[in-house]
């Protein structure tokens, strides 16, 4: 049976996209079944404007030439590739609500749900995480 | 070594090498063999951990350069 993994991701830097999606796309890569729960600054992560120039922690900056020289792939083709290996995206509808944001503002092939959604996929996991 | 197919990931950065060599060895049948060739340091470990917990069997690697190399036979 494949392992199982679940993924809370509550905060929207740059750092915090690196952490969730090479988990997300390392953890596909090695045969699990992986889904990803954005919430509340999570929602950045998936947000087709945001997440195209997601915020480095304040007095960082200058680490994004660091990512260029490592040749680290851009978080839209992260996010691309961890959808292309199967890695399901839940986004938070209360979040969204609160946010007045709709499926419309967030990258194709996104569900939406609530935290129960997350749960029932979570309570079967091997792994969980949250970042 | 003859490989079945070579991945050449050199220059990618986590997670890329394991994700084209999943690709990759999704592409093979069983009992075939994969070569990769990075450059990515943490591959070292991350690859071989990548083929035990997928059942694959790490045959060889060696470092040429800066260049690691692996062969890997399809589980």
């Amino acid at each position: 049976m494949k392992k199982r993994v679940a993924i809370i991701a509550a905060n929207g830097g740059l750092f915090d996209a690196y952490k969730v999606f090479n988990i997300a796309t390392a953890a596909a890569a090695t045969e699990a079944e992986v889904a990803i729960f954005f919430t509340f600054e999570g929602l950045n992560l998936i947000h087709k404007e945001a997440y195209k120039q997601l915020p480095l922690p304040e007095g960082k900056e200058q680490i994004q030439q660091g990512f260029a020289q490592a040749n680290v792939p851009s978080i839209p083709e992260l996010v691309g590739m961890a959808q292309e290996m199967g890695v399901k995206f839940i986004a938070c509808q209360m979040t969204m609500d609160v946010m007045g944001l709709t499926k419309e503002h967030f990258v194709d092939g996104i569900d939406v749900g609530g935290a129960v959604t997350f749960l029932d996929f979570a309570k079967d996991a091997d792994i969980t995480l949250t970042f | 070594m003859k490989a079945d197919l070579v991945v050449d990931a050199k220059g990618l950065a986590c997670p890329m090498p394991i994700v084209r060599t999943k690709k990759a060895m999704d592409t093979l049948q069983s009992g075939q063999v994969l070569e990769i060739h990075v450059t990515d340091k943490g591959a070292k470990n991350d690859l071989s951990a990548w083929a035990k917990s997928a059942g694959h069997e790490m045959i060889d690697m060696i470092e040429e350069g800066d260049v690691l190399k692996f062969w890997v036979r399809k589980a």
